[in-house]
């Protein structure tokens, strides 16, 4: 199982980085998001908060790759045929699944890099790590909740064609929800469950908290926390989904 | 012993007429289809487009689940026992997809070798034995985007095998591939038959079946309308000629008057570069090659042959008459 994920990562990560459209998105992208965090925030003189916001745009570049770019993926797989041999494969579909969404999620680690150079080239942004070790574990922590947050929304591509669309329309929600636009504090009392139980509300806690200062581990227990929940769910959810499809015959597109 | 044995499996599918009416269509894909191969077998499954071949394969490969009907592959239940299914048969499909084209042939296998949990041990043993068998070697490392739709075929058929499977089953390998990669794919799938495998093979190719196969099965309409081997197939049709004359523009009242002639059993027509070729079947006596020229009248005539019954007569008949 560890094999075929490891294997299912790399080859994934070879993919995109092969694809003309998702390199050029991950160059361009951080430049759109990181001006609207820059200009939104109106805070060129907290050089702290700039530095906040590159974060968070990165967070937003992690689950933006993982909605869309794997959820496209995972469509394109359907259409290219090659959804119904990983279904057909002996291993459980969360082992060649998952390693699609993480990664995608890890992908978007690239687009961290990018969003802190832009951030730091176009807006002076200053770059500085208050605790390395934490940092060092926050990413992968983000990447994973992200991507396994990503694993129960495919659960649904797998059955439903149109999946993906609804997919593309969870991106912005999910940001704002998260907090990864602007405070959650900006935002009414009951969204604060809600952000909760989303990966990306931790996931940008702990990176933040890491490179700020704060209690970054706390937000990374969280992260591992929701990460196992999100995995719970996802098995549930692909083996009862998987079940639906070959009754259904969804697979492959007609 | 029997590997696969099917009985009277059925498969509706449905789908909505409508985003937004409730209304839902039923296609009723198999209407009871049965029979069953041998070990060490090549069994195949002829039919039209649209006749049920794919849907059973899915069935057999645990990728879909039948309607109703009993399906047992290796002794296992495909539809309730697919965990232990899917690491003992390998499912190989014609056409341009289910290969990951911007990675390289070899990542292609690395990947797949891995899912279907080759040995870490055995796994690069495997792979290069696999890239000589299937004429791949030295062109591994370039990516399959880069590849012929015969170099893709050979591929597929390389991942099928990763795992060593007992049971194959092919979906049509040569469709599309030109007369040479066909051949040589022929090849490959003849030598894995003398290998011991056992084989399911569905293809609209008559010759293919003719050349490859043991025993086939004509599936049209979702029903097996005949099976057994190629000879008695043949056979049931082999009583009489076959006449082929090539025309230039015949419309559907000529070959009515065509059908309408003593001793004629059946009036079929295909396309053959520039010309219409009209296949008359005659029943066994029946000399027809005047009469069908006089129906023919005011029609340009071409060619003119007349010839004993084939296998591909032998279907024509068999999926004409479901």
């Amino acid at each position: 199982m560890i094999r075929v994920f490891v294997t299912g990562v790399r080859l994934q990560l070879l993919q995109l980085m092969r694809s003309g459209f998702d390199i050029s998105a991950m160059l361009v992208w951080p430049i759109i998001l990181a001006s609207i965090a820059f200009y939104l925030l109106d805070a060129k003189e907290s050089p702290r908060l700039l530095f906040a916001a590159a974060l968070g745009t990165a967070v937003m570049m992690m689950w933006a790759q993982v909605i869309v770019g794997a959820g496209g993926s995972l469509d394109n797989q359907r259409i290219f045929g090659t959804l119904e041999l990983l279904v057909a494969a002996p291993v459980p579909l969360v082992a060649t699944i998952g390693p699609i969404m993480i990664g995608a999620g890890a992908f978007g680690v690239y687009g961290l890099v990018v969003t802190l150079l832009w951030g730091r080239l176009l807006f002076g942004i200053p770059i500085t790590i208050d605790n390395w070790a934490a940092f060092a574990v926050a990413l992968p922590s983000c990447v994973i909740a992200i991507g396994l947050l990503g694993l129960i929304a495919a659960s649904t591509f797998v059955l439903y064609r149109s999946a993906f669309a609804l997919g593309i329309a969870m991106q912005y929600p999910v940001w704002i929800v998260c907090g990864l636009l602007f405070p959650l504090s900006l935002l009414p009392s009951w969204v604060g469950p809600i952000s909760w139980v989303l990966a990306p509300t931790w996931g940008f806690r702990a990176i933040r908290e890491a490179a700020l200062g704060g209690s970054a581990w706390s937000s990374i227990g969280m992260c591992w926390v929701v990460s196992i929940a999100y995995l719970a769910i996802s098995l549930v959810c692909l083996t009862y989904f998987e079940r639906l499809a070959r009754a259904r015959a969804s697979f492959r597109l007609a | 012993m029997a590997v696969v044995e099917v009985e009277d499996l059925r498969r509706v599918y449905r789908s909505r007429t409508s985003t937004f009416k409730r209304g839902l269509k039923e296609v009723e894909a198999l209407r009871g289809v049965s029979f069953s191969i041998e070990q060490g077998e090549l069994f195949g499954l002829l039919g039209p487009n649209g006749a049920g071949k794919t849907t059973t394969i899915k069935i057999l490969t645990t990728l879909l689940l039948p309607t109703s009907g009993r399906a047992r592959v290796l002794g296992l239940d495909p539809a309730t026992q697919h965990r232990e299914l899917r690491s003992r048969i390998g499912y190989v499909f014609g056409g341009d997809r289910g290969l990951y084209d911007r990675l390289s042939g070899l990542d292609n296998l690395k990947f797949f070798a891995d899912v279907y949990r080759v040995p870490i041990r055995e796994k690069s043993h495997r792979i290069e034995e696999l890239l000589d068998t299937v004429g791949l070697r030295g062109r591994e490392r370039e990516r399959v985007e880069t590849y012929s739709r015969g170099m893709r075929q050979r591929l597929h058929i390389a991942r099928g095998l990763l795992h060593d499977p007992e049971l194959l089953f092919f979906d049509e390998p040569t469709i599309g591939l030109d007369p040479v990669g066909a051949r040589e794919l022929r090849q490959t799938v003849a030598g894995l038959r003398e290998a011991g495998k056992t084989i399911l093979l569905t293809t609209h190719y008559m010759f293919e079946a003719d050349e490859l196969c043991g025993r086939v099965a004509v599936i049209a309409g979702g029903r097996i309308v005949a099976q057994g081997k190629p000879s008695e197939l043949k056979a049931a049709v082999s009583e009489g000629t076959v006449v082929e004359i090539e025309t230039y523009g015949v419309d559907e009242s000529r070959l009515d008057r065509l059908r309408a002639l003593d001793g004629v059993k059946s009036v079929s027509t295909e396309t053959r570069d520039q010309a219409q070729v009209v296949i008359v079947q005659a029943t066994a006596g029946a000399s027809l090659v005047q009469p069908v020229l006089a129906a023919l009248d005011g029609v340009t005539i071409g060619k003119v042959v007349s010839r004993e019954p084939t296998l591909e007569d032998a279907y024509v008949e068999l999926v004409r008459e479901a």
